[in-house]
């Protein structure tokens, strides 16, 4: 893929998982005023994670790097709005939740009880397995990302 | 003079509780006055109900757990031992020699992040000393009866939006955008209905996912351009359990399990009853191969 192209892919996607975190916002009832953040946010976790996966990355690397950036841009918009991090962190995570992973899996687990084939059925049992590991670690990922600079540098210190 | 050996050991207690959480020395200054029974029945009164209220819609444990415990401390208790449980929160606030303890039933309300940013922000001016125990209340009634501030027709559109750019993120047409779209708002709508009747949770979920469903089985049934199962794959998206999901993880991460666990069942039986609804609606439909 040509540098332009590249480019223009990766604004888009930019593009539409902005839109879809602010929708969500809108749905979590998030202030007016921090719209724009999670617009951010959400835009910049999910853009870098196409990116990365652009290069080869597999997608749950990609949501823990994308993740991590979410969690640094959190903590600087929430000390710039005196508001939550959560609030950002949480709209940044979920255009990179695993939603169709989640519901896939439970579909093929489902598929099983009325499966005739027992081939169909190991199929499907691996299908819904491996979307359950995916859902899981992906959502790991966006944890541990949203957490990072909490854990790394909001430590408790011992009493003396 | 009787009262001297009891200090003493409240005193050890607390250096001890402060080891143990590992909480900083300045959460804990080391001398203050004494609150009276009835002050410190006020302070866990509203220490719960701030903790109450970011529990109820979708803060993190641990951010529970800081928010009361500061609140508690800035309003004069020494300390107070928390326990967040999924269901409900029990707090003992302890001040000189005396202690009260309460319980308080909690039940999920949905995710509403205006309310959890007010109460942070309360929370804070209560530490710098702007507001007393009497305005706190107040204002924490207030926070509690406040409603969305967004119409709900704009939510309708705005969360069809947002279900419809994820289509274009995993490379739907236009075609598709479009029904995913009206897939969504139109299940948005009928989510919004059936919680205002106070329908069981789950069963809002199928039935929301089975009105997608069927009105995004349009684009499959019609093939309306190359990669039509994507309208069906993004029209229940709005459904999907992010927050608790979310949550799930880093309250794990940070060592709360039980709420951690409980929030990651949630979050599982809820894409089990997504998947349902939207099965009954590809069946009927006759649409396979999602």
């Amino acid at each position: 893929m040509s540098l332009p192209d590249l480019v223009l892919k990766i604004l888009l996607d930019a593009f539409w998982s902005g839109i879809a975190a602010v929708g969500f916002a809108v749905l979590f009832n998030v202030p007016r005023n921090l719209l724009v953040g999670c617009l951010l946010t959400g835009a910049l976790g999910h853009a870098a994670r196409a990116l990365l996966m652009n290069f080869g990355l597999s997608i749950e690397w990609g949501t823990l790097i994308g993740a991590t950036i979410v969690g640094i841009c959190a903590k600087w918009l929430a000390n710039r709005t005196n508001s939550p991090s959560a609030i950002f962190g949480i709209a940044g995570g979920i255009p990179m939740v695993p939603g169709v992973f989640a519901y896939r899996a439970m579909i093929s687990v489902l598929s099983i009880a009325t499966a005739t084939d027992p081939d169909i059925s190991m199929t499907l049992l691996v299908e819904a397995s491996t979307n359950a590991i995916k859902t899981a670690l992906i959502l790991a990922a966006i944890a541990i990302g949203i957490a990072a600079p909490t854990l790394l540098f909001q430590r408790p210190k011992p009493v003396a | 003079m009787a009262s001297r050996p009891l200090d003493t050991i409240e005193q050890v207690d607390l250096i001890e509780r402060r080891r143990h959480y590992g909480k900083t020395s300045e959460d804990v200054p080391s001398v203050k006055p004494p609150l009276s029974y009835e002050e410190l029945r006020d302070v866990i009164d509203l220490s719960l109900m701030a903790g109450q209220l970011l529990l109820q819609h979708g803060a993190d444990t641990q951010k529970v757990e800081e928010t009361i415990h500061r609140l508690g401390t800035d309003l004069g208790c020494d300390w107070l031992d928390i326990l967040v449980s999924p269901n409900a929160i029990i707090i003992t606030a302890t001040s000189g020699a005396e202690f009260r303890t309460k319980v308080r039933r909690v039940s999920s309300l949905g995710v509403n992040m205006s309310i959890v940013t007010e109460v942070i922000r309360l929370r804070r001016r209560v530490t710098k000393g702007e507001v007393d125990r009497h305005e706190l209340r107040v204002e924490l009634k207030r926070i509690a009866a406040t409603h969305s501030h967004y119409n709900r027709w704009v939510v309708v559109f705005m969360v069809g939006l947002a279900c419809a750019a994820f289509s274009r993120l995993f490379g739907a047409e236009w075609p598709s955008f479009f029904v995913t779209f009206f897939a969504s708002a139109a299940a948005m709508f009928v989510r919004q209905e059936l919680n205002r009747r106070r329908f069981n949770l789950f069963l809002v979920i199928i039935v929301t996912a089975f009105v997608a469903g069927i009105v995004a089985s349009i684009a499959p049934r019609f093939q309306i351009d190359s990669q039509p199962t994507l309208a069906l794959a993004s029209a229940v998206l709005l459904l999907v359990p992010g927050v608790p999901l979310i949550n799930a993880a880093e309250d794990m991460i940070k060592g709360h399990f039980v709420t951690g666990v409980v929030r990651g069942i949630t979050g599982g039986i809820t894409a089990l009853c997504i998947a349902l609804g939207l099965l009954l609606a590809m069946a009927l439909m006759g649409v396979r191969g999602l």
